[in-house]
């Protein structure tokens, strides 16, 4: 069992680390928020909403709520930087219309207004992790999830990625990011979690 | 409404690109599943016509009456006297003995030399008549047989009752072995399809997972998937039923004769039994992406 005994409580609009060692459990603990796998035990509630009370297509709307980036970025090969983006709205059904303004739109706020044809290959990782999070903004998730985001990137990158983190947290979403990076928690004023043996020891 | 179709359009799109990436594959099920529904749709064609030739024999049953040797040209116009005031009855020819020596040897073809050893001509010469329109049910081949037998210079009579219940026999092989091969091409066609679709799944899986994250439903991941196993048996049945049209086309080309009996037409697939393969075709599709799809997610 990856955690054990997690009492945790994390308020709207907030900007959260969670850390610990490798093994800790912090991607378990994203995948239970994320409703990828139900707990063994207790309940999670993400906005006045029991996870364990909802499955199927209930949960998969609820997905649309909550933004998930990872570290390897998850990107289709096959799409384009536009196609990408689009995804997460296509997915909803939502007008063709709208799609293309909101994506364009999207890609401006992250910067790659200019790559919106260019293939993942073509991009560095900065690049990538900003379409994985340009990605899971569209749909204005109330939380966004990062597992690790910038544990292929270098320094500089890093501090591009982590700066667009804060400015989405300005604009009223909850971000939650797990790290193992000590670089990425020593100028940091923001809540840390820590993790050990899946326990918390905050 | 709208985003319903938008939707759709989006399925039908996704299900045509990946056959497409697949086409290779694709192509071989395809041609799988037309070559199993051409076998069944064989099978259903042949029973269809050995069906309407029967019916077409039972309005025109036919007997042979067999003359004495020696009779004389009164004696045998008086015999076709006889026969012509039959009802319904056609005198369809007169076979002299010659002609049926002829045609005998015709039928031995290579072994007809042993006909040749022969001192004396064994055949007897007969008419060969035809009741046209006879209802099956009233009509009394023993009765007609009696009465001709009485004519003096008639030898024998016999007539078709005999072979057409034969055939009926073999309407009846026909149908059952036809559902049985038809039964087991279908649990083929089905697992081949279900095999495509896994494989479909299986090179697409990277991006289902990313459709799962983006919070696409189950659905809108499935239903590509459907169109595609449902695209696969109709393309089969398609193509099977384009080739049974033109085989059926090459036979009517020669019109079939049987047992000296009327020309047959050679019949196609009635519409419905068209319309039957078809939506075999897609039944088994939809059936074998549906397994697939089964085996493959756990969401």
């Amino acid at each position: 069992m990856a955690l054990k005994e997690i009492d945790l409580r994390i308020r709207t609009g907030e900007f959260v680390f969670i850390t610990g060692p490798s093994g800790a459990g912090k991607t378990t603990l994203l995948r239970l928020i994320f409703g990828a796998e139900p707990p063994t035990e207790g309940q999670i509630v993400i906005n006045g909403i029991n996870l364990s009370r909802i499955s199927g297509t209930k949960l998969d709307l609820l997905r649309r709520k909550v933004g998930f980036v990872f570290q390897d970025f998850k990107l289709l090969s096959r799409r384009s930087v536009f196609q990408n983006v689009a995804l997460a709205l296509e997915v909803t059904g939502e007008k063709r219309s709208v799609v293309r303004k909101k994506t364009h739109q999207m890609l401006r706020a992250v910067g790659l207004a200019a790559k919106e044809e260019a293939y993942p290959i073509e991009l560095s990782g900065g690049e990538q992790q900003r379409v994985a999070i340009a990605r899971a903004m569209i749909n204005d998730p109330l939380i966004l999830l990062a597992d690790e985001p910038t544990g292929n990137l270098d320094p500089d990158i890093t501090r591009e990625i982590m700066v667009l983190f804060r400015s989405i947290n300005l604009r009223g979403t909850t971000v939650v990011i797990a790290t193992h990076s000590r670089e990425l928690l020593r100028n940091t004023d923001q809540r840390i979690i820590v993790l050990h043996g899946g326990k918390v020891l905050e | 409404m709208l985003a319903k179709l938008r939707l759709w359009s989006t399925y039908f799109k996704y299900a045509l690109s990946s056959i497409l990436y697949n086409r290779l594959i694709y192509a071989i099920s395809v041609g799988t599943i037309a070559i199993s529904l051409l076998i069944f749709g064989a099978f259903v064609l042949l029973s269809v016509n050995v069906r309407t030739w029967i019916q077409g024999w039972g309005q025109t049953l036919s007997i042979s009456v067999y003359l004495k040797d020696g009779i004389d040209e009164g004696t045998r116009e008086r015999i076709r006297t006889a026969i012509s005031t039959l009802q319904g009855a056609e005198i369809k020819g007169y076979i002299s003995k010659e002609k049926a020596l002829q045609d005998m040897k015709g039928m031995l073809g290579s072994q007809a030399g042993l006909v040749d050893g022969l001192t004396k001509n064994p055949l007897p010469a007969s008419f060969e008549v035809a009741f046209r329109n006879a209802d099956r049910k009233k009509f009394e081949p023993k009765r007609i047989k009696e009465a001709l037998e009485k004519v003096p210079g008639v030898d024998e009579v016999q007539y078709s009752e005999q072979w057409l219940d034969q055939f009926e026999g073999l309407l009846y092989v026909l149908k059952v072995a036809g559902l049985a091969i038809g039964g087991l091409l279908c649990v083929a066609v089905l697992f081949l399809i279900t095999n495509t679709i896994k494989l479909a799944i299986y090179s697409r899986r990277n991006e289902i997972e990313i459709f799962k994250l983006v919070g696409a439903t189950d659905w809108y991941v499935k239903a590509p998937f459907l169109i595609e196993g449902a695209i696969q048996g109709v393309l089969g049945a398609l193509i099977a039923l384009g080739i049974l049209s033109v085989i059926h086309l090459l036979l009517s080309f020669k019109t079939i004769q049987v047992f000296g009996l009327p020309f047959m037409d050679f019949m196609f697939l009635t519409q419905s039994h068209a319309l039957g393969i078809l939506s075999l075709g897609l039944v088994l599709g939809l059936l074998g992406s549906f397994i697939a799809i089964g085996r493959f997610f756990k969401f």
